[in-house]
């Protein structure tokens, strides 16, 4: 029964072709315009793997008290401007987050402030977007050198001229701020970065005695400790770390 | 449940905190990509797109950065946990895959990658889900919406291929979030002025990096 009316409805339409075998009808639909190629080729899912020395900083974007632990009735432990000495942005390194009572997000960042390593809670909404760096340099004062990490690998190492014990760099666990260029002060060689690391000694330095990583007019003195506290290279190895060392990368003096 | 837009699921605002600091032209003169400067650097597989078309591919990339880099970001940051945190690193390998064969189609001269400030929702577990959902929700939109309007055969097909793994990707965020995968009968599409609109508004399109660079003279302890 059900066959038969299989085949009255297809001799109603003419535009159905039907095959009929012994017992039962076969549908063949009309022929269908193959599907176009998709313009794109779109490949397999890509897995982000492991990332080694992988870090992140943020922009400060509205001034803000960092305080000892993530509550806005903690101790304040520094206050940080959204600018630099220089006029950059102002950074931080995030080194974690939690969520308080009030759902709100802090991150806790290393601070360019005295005394050096000090660590803050800020609340995430005073900083800007998150910048990922998988570089971090380590700047070896008994060796005198300096040493470029990228995804765990080594791939920049230069003699460097470091503090004096009267002037001494200060040890500890910093990060790179600012870059700056294109100034005429042969003395800072062609190009300096900014860290967030400072002198504990002097502290009355125009812009609060930061320590920077620099060129130099004085080759000669390098390998050596003969600076007031910043790290100089010769010249040529201030280029090509510039090459290599993105902002926000983590120092390390030891 | 009846569908549920952006605007609808965040009636709290949490999206737009802050606003944007993108200026509006800015934006959407990103967004549109400026056909008629792309077309000329298409590489070879786009040659046939028309310019519309062309505005459509680098709209549609716009959308997959936003994507990619929020669920980058969730799973460096690795403050996400459980489901969730599995959803962020699946669902982030295939829009990195889509940013990658629309930029190897669009060429050079497909749009740059924006800067982004998530504002923390890649940082905590609710609002994580929360934007996921909205971001799928907003995609399946936004490729609907465009449908009618692609001229090429081969970047309509392609178009229906990724809407289909965007409403995928929306029903499983969703479900993870507590709310029905799938509510409705018909999903409404959006233009891209509106689509445009909303992503505008949650700010998490920056105007521009931080600047890190300056040229003065420096003041370090030398």
């Amino acid at each position: 029964m059900v066959a038969a009316a299989v085949i009255a409805l297809l001799a109603r339409r003419g535009d159905e072709q039907a095959v009929l075998g012994e017992d039962r009808p076969t549908l063949v639909p009309p022929a269908l315009a193959v599907s176009p190629a998709p313009a794109l080729r779109i490949g397999e899912p890509v897995p982000l793997g492991v990332a080694r020395d992988l870090a992140y900083w943020a922009p400060v974007i509205r001034p803000v008290a960092a305080r000892a632990s993530p509550s806005a009735t903690a101790p304040v432990v520094a206050r940080l401007a959204t600018q630099t000495p220089e006029q950059t942005a102002n950074l931080v390194l995030a080194l974690g987050r939690t969520t308080d009572a009030r759902n709100r997000i802090w991150t806790r960042v290393r601070l360019p402030v005295l005394p050096n390593n000090t660590i803050g809670w800020v609340p995430r909404a005073a900083l800007g977007g998150l910048s990922a760096v998988r570089t971090r340099l380590v700047v070896d004062l008994a060796r005198l050198t300096a040493t470029l990490y990228r995804g765990g690998r080594q791939v920049f190492q230069a003699p460097v001229g470091v503090g004096t014990s009267q002037w001494p760099t200060p040890r500890g666990a910093f990060y790179i701020r600012n870059r700056l260029a294109s100034y005429s002060s042969p003395f800072y060689g062609p190009i300096a970065f900014g860290t967030s690391a400072r002198s504990a000694v002097l502290t009355d330095w125009p812009a609060g005695g930061f320590v920077g990583i620099h060129g130099t007019n004085q080759p000669e003195l390098l390998p050596g400790r003969i600076s007031h506290g910043c790290i100089r290279l010769r010249n040529p190895d201030i280029l090509r770390l510039a090459q290599l060392l993105p902002i926000g990368t983590p120092l390390t003096i030891r | 449940m009846s569908h549920l837009t952006l605007e609808q699921f965040d009636r709290d605002g949490a999206l737009r905190e802050a606003g944007s600091r993108l200026p509006r032209k800015r934006f959407f003169a990103l967004a549109a990509g400026g056909a008629a400067a792309v077309f000329g650097g298409l590489a070879a597989p786009a040659r046939g797109a028309t310019k519309g078309d062309v505005a459509i591919l680098n709209y549609a990339l716009v959308l997959e950065y936003l994507q990619a880099a929020f669920y980058t970001e969730t799973e460096r940051v690795a403050a996400v946990r459980g489901q969730a945190a599995r959803a962020a690193r699946v669902v982030g390998a295939v829009e990195r895959a889509h940013v990658a064969a629309f930029s190897n189609l669009l060429g050079r001269k497909a749009v740059k990658r924006p800067a982004f400030d998530f504002k923390g929702t890649t940082e905590d577990q609710q609002a994580f889900l929360k934007t996921a959902v909205a971001f799928e929700d907003l995609a399946v939109a936004a490729y609907k919406g465009q449908a009618h309007l692609i001229e090429s055969d081969a970047v309509l097909a392609a178009a229906v291929s990724i809407h289909s793994v965007e409403a995928r990707h929306a029903a499983w965020m969703r479900h993870l979030f507590g709310i029905r995968p799938a509510t409705s009968a018909f999903d409404e599409a959006k233009p891209k002025a509106e689509i445009l609109r909303i992503v505008q508004s949650t700010g998490f399109v920056v105007a521009k990096r931080p600047r890190t660079r300056a040229q003065g003279g420096p003041r370090f302890t030398g």
